[in-house]
Parts: structure tokens; C-alpha cells; sequence
């Protein structure tokens, strides 16, 4: 799996073997992570065991992000526009959490394939609800216009207490990522890999892709951020996007992979490293048998000598059990 | 460049030859113990002087000999932060798995990225040439292990962002 894909796994599956269980009533009751940032919690009760409710915690939003009751601009409406009549927000969500939903599963239609489809747009929950605001600004370049009462400089949550910038203009829409890395592999290899999203883009098979630049110092698209949002340990990473990046059927695409790109490239560093230790493993094995080679001979007849008395001895038992 | 470093190689051969003839010497202030003296330095007449091997001035090994043990450390090349990243990732690996390695020594000597300590009871367990043969080996897989790890990591981040960027298309 090289692309991340939007629908939760886990959150799928339950929904699927909740709808296809039947009436089994059984309490379910668990929380999972997705990404390191945002938080499910999942609910079944034995009263209503077609009836779940669930509940996201979001990444915590840094101070230059704007939040509207806790969520992301236009995620109410993105919901109801997304879900119809299967969801029902609850208000308050619960503690801890920024959004409780009540998912109806008898309202959904019978029919297999439209079920799946809307049971994949549940599961992908973060998409609608933290893409909202990259969706609506995207959806204004592809008519070309710039949305009305919007700052020159939006930035939307994307980790705990990081955000992305988006500086959106009727012709184009850029997009800056400040990337921070926690461990110091993880930066280096994070930061070659930027580089090569830089490179790649040159290439003549690419030429229609966002332009794509990285920046140890922040662009100047991020004049007059505060300091505490520009200390970015892997440099930054810009992405134009321009309307026919989200013409039709390419806006959801986009809106999922801009807002999972640091997720990505930090999936694809551990990936790396994962691979690197199979590697490191497999060569430490070859040098041991180098080192085995320079043992005498001397010493490998003594091991010999001594593994053939021992199968000897075994080949007595065997005989003396037989007898 | 091959040719310098085969050159590289065959001193430290030639050298490893000349300075690896070991003899069993009990320690002289403790009855019954044996221990490698070129580490624990007890006296100077048991010591010879040290050998060091410069490539330049990023690569160098260093050969410390004594009656009963000789000490090899050497420093690997690394031309920028990534493959300073491998590198370390690497011999730390390698480090941790002394024990498997025997001649290994579990801490490189200051300055020094991989430390080999032989002493008079390897070079009698193990054919002296192999032994030598073991070490140039090393040296040349540290490097070519390297170099691929760089490799692969720059194919991988150009397959990842080909991907990425692909979608937008």
C-alpha cells in the first residue's frame, strides 16, 4: 500500500459486520487511533444494537487555527450534506471528544452496493469533517472565484497543535506545510524525502502536478505567522494547486491527499526504516558466517566429533526403548 | 576511486599481517589473570607503537598492538547528514551484536566509529589469514552497505512523492 486511503479500516469493519451480523446484540465499546491525532470512540449498546454512536476527538487546534463550537469550518453542514438522514449529531458531544454522531443503521437502503458506499463515507468521518475547510476553499478555485469572508492566510489543524497554511486566491490555491519530525533519523530521511517530492515534480511524466518547492527557511507566504507555528525542524513544503487539480471528481481526491500529506511522508519514513533494519539484519548474518569461515579447523571437527557421539547415544536409546 | 581504495585496503592488510602475531602472556600483577593489554596499557614494554591509516581525512583506522591482543578501530566515511544518519543507525546495529561477532568490541575507542579487539585466544581458535581476510571484508561491506542504504532510501523517497503527486494528475 503505497496511497493511505481515506476510510478507516477499523471503523469499516465494525460497521460492516454490525449490518451484516444481523440482530446480534452485542455491546461493543472501544476506542482506536488513527494517525496519532484523531481519537474514535465506538458505541453499541444491546438495547439498540442497530443504532451506533460515535464519537471523534480531533488533534488539539494550535492558537492560530480558527475553530467554530470546536470544529473545523463547514464541518456541521459537510456532515449533513455527506450523511443525510443516517447520522444524527448529538449536542453536546461527549467529554473529551468534539463530535458524538448517532449512526441509524435500519436507515440505510437495502441494496448492497449503495449500503457499502454509504457505510465507507461513515468510516471516513475525518475526511468530512477535517477536510470541510480545504474542501470549501477548493471548491471556490474550481470556479474560480475566492471564497467570500475568508482570511489571506487560512491554517487548518492537522496534527496536535500543528497546522498547515493555505493561502487562497481565485486562480490558485497555496499550500504550505511547516514539517516537524520528533526523532532525528526521522528528520533526515523525512527531509531527503521532501527533496525528492521537489525533483520528481521535474520530471517530464509529471509536468501537470501541483508545482511542488521545499524551503528550510518559511516561504513568504507566511509572513506576519507567529514564531511558535513556523518552528519546523524539516523545513517547509509548498504545493500550488490550481483549478484543474480539482475540477469534478479530483476534488475529494485532493482535499484527502493534501490533508494526509505529512501523515504520508511520515508513514513512508517508518516504512524505510522497517526496511533498513531487514536489511541491516540480513548483512550482520552474512558477516558472521565471514567470521565462521576464519574458524579453524581444528574447531569444527571437535563440534563434529561431538555431534556425531550425541546421535549415537540417541540411536542407543531409541534401540533400547524398541527392545 | 576503486583503485585508492584497494589500496587503502591491502596497507591495512599488509599491516594486520605484520602486527598479528600474538603470544599467551598472563597479566604480571595479578596471578592467574589474563588480560588484553593493549586496553589495559599496564606496561610499556608490552606495547607497540600504534599504526594509523589515513585514506583521508574522513576515513582512517587505527592499529594498536600489544603482546596478546591488537585493537583495529576504524572511522567510515560519511560525506553528508544522511549517510552520517546510516552510518550510525548501522554500526550501532552492529555494536549491539558484538557478542555474535566475537572479535567485535561492544564501544568504539574515542574518536572512532567500530572498534575490533583480537586477542592471542582468537588468533588461536581461527586461522590468522581468515581473520584478517573477515576484517577487510567488513570494511568493504560497511561501506557498499552504506552506500545501497543511501540508495534505496533515495529510490523509495522518489517512488513516494511519483505516487503522491500522481493523484493530483
Amino acid at each position: 500500500m503505497i496511497l493511505l486511503q481515506s476510510p478507516s479500516r477499523f471503523l469499516l469493519q465494525i460497521l460492516k459486520d454490525r449490518v451484516v451480523s444481523g440482530d446480534k446484540g452485542v455491546d461493543i465499546d472501544c476506542h482506536t487511533v488513527e494517525f496519532d491525532d484523531v481519537r474514535y470512540h465506538i458505541q453499541f449498546s444491546m438495547r439498540n444494537p442497530k443504532v451506533m454512536v460515535l464519537s471523534v476527538a480531533l488533534p488539539l487546534a494550535p492558537p492560530e487555527a480558527i475553530l467554530h463550537d470546536g470544529l473545523p469550518l463547514g464541518a456541521i453542514d459537510a456532515i449533513k450534506a455527506a450523511y443525510g438522514a443516517v447520522v444524527q449529531i448529538l449536542d453536546p458531544p461527549k467529554d473529551c471528544f468534539d463530535l458524538t454522531m448517532k449512526i441509524n443503521l435500519t436507515k440505510l437502503s437495502t441494496d448492497e452496493e449503495q449500503r457499502n458506499v454509504v457505510l465507507t463515507q461513515i468510516a471516513s468521518v475525518r475526511e468530512v469533517v477535517l477536510g470541510a475547510p480545504l474542501k470549501l476553499l477548493l471548491r471556490h478555485l474550481a470556479s474560480k472565484t475566492v471564497a467570500p469572508n475568508v482570511d489571506k492566510l487560512v491554517a487548518l489543524v492537522h496534527r496536535p497543535n500543528e497546522s498547515f497554511f493555505l493561502v487562497p486566491q481565485a486562480d490558485k490555491v497555496t499550500v504550505v506545510y511547516p514539517m516537524r519530525f520528533q526523532d532525528s533519523i526521522d528528520i533526515v530521511l523525512a527531509t531527503s524525502f521532501l527533496q525528492e517530492f521537489v525533483e520528481a515534480r521535474r520530471t517530464a511524466a509529471l509536468n501537470n502536478a501541483p508545482s511542488c518547492m521545499w524551503s528550510p527557511v518559511p516561504p513568504l507566504e507566511l509572513k506576519g505567522v507567529n514564531a511558535d507555528a513556523l518552528d519546523a525542524n524539516a523545513g517547509f513544503v509548498t504545493f500550488v494547486v490550481f483549478p484543474r487539480h480539482v475540477e469534478g471528481r479530483k476534488l475529494d481526491k485532493t482535499v484527502w491527499s493534501l490533508l494526509t500529506f505529512r501523515a504520508y511522508v511520515s508513514y513512508h519514513v517508518k516504512c524505510s526504516e522497517g526496511f533498513m533494519h531487514t536489511r541491516m539484519r540480513r548483512r550482520v548474518e552474512s558477516l558472521i558466517q565471514a567470521l565462521d569461515r576464519a574458524k579453524s579447523d581444528a574447531e569444527k571437527l571437535k563440534k563434529l566429533v561431538h555431534g556425531g557421539s550425541f546421535r549415537r547415544l540417541v540411536c542407543a536409546n531409541i534401540n533400547q526403548t524398541c527392545i | 576511486m576503486a583503485n585508492t581504495l584497494r589500496l587503502y585496503l591491502t596497507c591495512i592488510r599488509n599491516t594486520l599481517e605484520a602486527a598479528m602475531c600474538l603470544q599467551n602472556f598472563p597479566c604480571q600483577e595479578v596471578e592467574r589473570h589474563n588480560k588484553p593489554e593493549v586496553e589495559l596499557k599496564t606496561s610499556p614494554e608490552l606495547l607497540l607503537n600504534p599504526v594509523l591509516i589515513c585514506r583521508n581525512e574522513a576515513e582512517k583506522c587505527l592499529v594498536e598492538t600489544s603482546i596478546n591482543s591488537i585493537r583495529i578501530s576504524l572511522k567510515v566515511k560519511q560525506a553528508d547528514e544522511l549517510e552520517n544518519i546510516l552510518a550510525k543507525k548501522f554500526l550501532r546495529f552492529l555494536s549491539m551484536r558484538a557478542e555474535a561477532f566475537q572479535v567485535l568490541r561492544r564501544k568504539p575507542v574515542q574518536g572512532y566509529d567500530i572498534s575490533f579487539l583480537i586477542t592471542n585466544y582468537h588468533c588461536e581458535d581461527m586461522h590468522k589469514h581468515k581473520l584478517i581476510d573477515f576484517i577487510v571484508q567488513f570494511m568493504e561491506d560497511i561501506d557498499k552497505e552504506i552506500s545501497e542504504l543511501k540508495l534505496s532510501v533515495n529510490t523509495r523517497g522518489r517512488l513516494v512523492a511519483t505516487e503522491f503527486l500522481k493523484q493530483f494528475i
